[in-house]
C-alpha cells in the first residue's frame, strides 16, 4: 500500500522526494552507464521493470483471508542489485500511480524512498549476509524477499509518524499506531513474498540457470575434465 | 482495450489528443491547490472541479473514475483514521482536534487524488514519457521506461493465460497450490520477459536499431485556451477559498 496523493504535508513530500532523489539519480547514472556500454541492455531492464510491476498483481492467501499482493522489490534487488532498482522501483511506482491510481506524484519522493530505496537496500544486504553466513540461495532468498517487504512497510510507518506525531505520545506513540497498522499486519505478508520469492528462484535455478550465472546469483557449473586420448 | 481500466480511459478520453504539458499545468495546478489551500472549502472546490473536468468535457466513463478512486480511498480511510487515534498514559481515545484534522486530511488526499486521476485518466503514459525527455531525464531512462510501459501490457496477457490454466488445472485450490502456482506463475512471467526482450532485441539489430528506439511522437500542440484554463482555474479556486476563509 502506497502513500496516497496529497496525504503527506507539502514540506514532507518535498523532504522525501530530496532523500530519494541522490539514491534515484545513482541508479539512473548506473542504467545509463550500462546502455552505453550495452544497447541491448535498455531492452532486458524494460523487461525487468514490467516483471516488477506485474509480479504487484499476483494475488497472494493472507493469514486473514483476504489476499496481499508482493511489493516485487526483493527479487528485482537481488536478480539486478539495489542501485538499479532504486530506478526501476520509481518507475513502477510513477506507473502504478498514473495506471493504477496507487500512490501519487507528490508523495511519489516519499514511496520511492522506502519502495525502491530502503526495501531492496534492506533485502540485498540481507540476501548478502545470509549468504556471507554460509546458507544456500534459497534460505538467503528466502531472508531477502521477505526483508525487503517488511522493510518498505516500516519505513512507511515511519514516514508516516514523522507527518503526523501523536497528539498525547509524540513521535514514538505514532510510530507504534502506523507500525501496529501497517507493519505488523505485514508479517506474515512479508512471510509468504519470501516463500513466493523461494518457490521463484527454485524455478529459475532449474529454468534460466544462463541467466542466473550471468546474473553471478549462480556459480557457473564446473566443465567436467576431459580426459587424455581414447586408449 | 488495454487491459487496465485506467489506461483504457486515457486512450479513448475526449482529451486524448491535447499536448500533455497542457494537461500537466492544469493537474499540478490543482495538486498545488489540494497540497496548499485549507480544506475548506480549498479541498472540496479542487475535488469537484476535477471530478466535473473528468467526467464532463474529458468524457472519462464514470465507472472508471469511481472504481480508480477506491484504491485511494482505502489507504486515505485507514491512514486517516490511525493518525487521529491519540495514544497516551490514559490509553487510546481520539485526539482533542481528530474531527477537524481527519477532514482536512481526508479532504487533501481526495483532492489531490481527483486531480492526479483526471492526469492518468486523460493523458497515456507514451505521450507522458517525451515529456520526461524535456524536463531533462535521460534518454535512456526514458527508454527505459517506454519498453516497460509497452511491455507491462504483454506481460499481464501473459500472467491471465498462464493463472486462467493453473485454475483450470485446481492450482489456486487451496492456500499451499496457491503459493505453489504463484511461484511457477512468476517465473514463467519473469522468463518470458527476459525471452521477449531478447527476441525483440534480435529483431531491432536486424533492422539496423542498435542504438536507441527512436519514435516519431503524435504532435499534440499547446492550446491557449486550455492553458488559459490550466492558469484561470487554479488561481479562481484559491481566490474563492481566501475571500470564504
Amino acid at each position: 500500500m502506497h502513500i496516497a496523493e496529497g496525504f503527506l504535508p507539502a514540506g514532507h513530500a518535498l523532504g522525501w522526494t530530496l532523500a530519494a532523489a541522490p539514491f534515484v539519480a545513482h541508479g539512473a547514472r548506473a542504467v545509463v552507464k550500462e546502455v552505453r556500454e550495452n544497447p541491448e541492455s535498455t531492452l532486458l531492464l524494460g523487461a525487468a521493470g514490467a516483471f516488477t510491476f506485474v509480479l504487484s498483481a499476483i494475488k497472494l492467501p493472507s493469514v486473514t483471508g483476504s489476499s496481499s499482493h508482493p511489493t516485487g522489490t526483493g527479487p528485482g534487488a537481488i536478480l539486478f542489485r539495489p542501485p538499479v532498482m532504486a530506478l526501476l522501483g520509481t518507475v513502477v511506482l510513477l506507473f502504478q500511480a498514473l495506471l493504477l491510481a496507487h500512490g501519487g506524484l507528490t508523495t511519489l519522493g516519499a514511496n520511492a524512498f522506502a519502495f525502491a530505496v530502503v526495501g531492496p537496500w534492506a533485502g540485498y544486504g540481507a540476501y548478502r549476509l545470509t549468504r556471507a553466513a554460509g546458507a544456500g540461495l534459497l534460505p538467503a532468498v528466502f531472508a531477502g524477499v521477505a526483508l525487503a517487504d517488511l522493510a518498505t512497510y516500516l519505513m512507511t510507518s515511519l514516514q508516516l509518524a514523522l507527518a503526523f506525531p501523536d497528539a498525547a505520545s509524540g513521535l514514538t506513540g505514532a510510530l507504534a499506531k502506523f507500525l501496529g497498522v501497517f507493519a505488523l499486519t505485514q508479517i506474515p505478508l512479508a512471510i509468504g513474498e519470501g516463500l513466493l520469492g523461494v518457490l521463484l528462484f527454485r524455478v529459475l535455478t532449474v529454468n534460466a540457470r544462463p541467466e542466473l550465472e550471468r546474473l553471478g546469483i549462480l556459480q557457473p557449473a564446473a566443465v567436467p575434465a576431459t580426459t587424455g586420448g581414447a586408449a | 482495450m488495454t487491459g487496465l481500466a485506467v489506461d483504457d480511459a486515457a486512450w479513448g478520453s475526449a482529451w486524448r489528443g491535447r499536448s500533455p504539458g497542457d494537461k500537466l499545468l492544469l493537474c499540478a495546478g490543482l495538486v498545488g491547490c489540494a497540497l496548499l489551500l485549507p480544506a475548506w472549502p480549498g479541498s472540496v472546490l479542487v475535488g469537484l472541479a476535477a471530478v466535473a473536468l473528468a467526467l464532463g468535457p474529458a468524457r472519462v466513463p464514470a465507472r472508471t473514475f469511481g472504481r480508480a478512486v477506491r484504491w485511494p480511498l482505502a489507504f486515505i480511510a485507514v491512514g486517516a483514521l490511525t493518525a487521529v487515534v491519540a495514544v497516551g498514559d490514559g490509553g487510546v481515545g481520539w485526539a482533542p482536534d481528530a474531527a477537524d484534522r481527519a477532514g482536512s486530511l481526508v479532504g487533501r488526499a481526495v483532492a489531490g487524488s481527483a486531480a492526479v486521476l483526471l492526469l492518468a485518466t486523460t493523458t497515456p503514459m507514451s505521450d507522458l514519457l517525451p515529456a520526461l525527455r524535456r524536463l531533462g531525464v535521460p534518454a535512456a531512462v526514458v527508454e527505459v521506461a517506454g519498453v516497460t510501459y509497452r511491455l507491462v501490457f504483454v506481460l499481464l496477457e501473459s500472467l491471465g493465460t498462464i493463472r486462467e490454466a493453473q485454475a483450470a488445472r485446481m492450482g489456486w485450490a487451496s492456500p499451499r497450490r496457491c503459493y505453489r502456482s504463484a511461484g511457477v506463475l512468476a517465473a514463467a512471467v519473469l522468463t518470458r520477459s527476459w525471452d521477449r526482450a531478447r527476441r525483440m532485441q534480435d529483431g531491432l539489430a536486424g533492422r539496423g536499431m542498435e542504438t536507441g528506439l527512436r519514435v516519431l511522437p503524435d504532435a499534440l500542440p499547446s492550446s491557449r485556451p486550455f492553458v488559459a484554463l490550466a492558469l484561470v482555474l487554479p488561481a479562481g479556486i484559491t481566490a474563492l477559498t481566501l475571500v470564504a476563509r
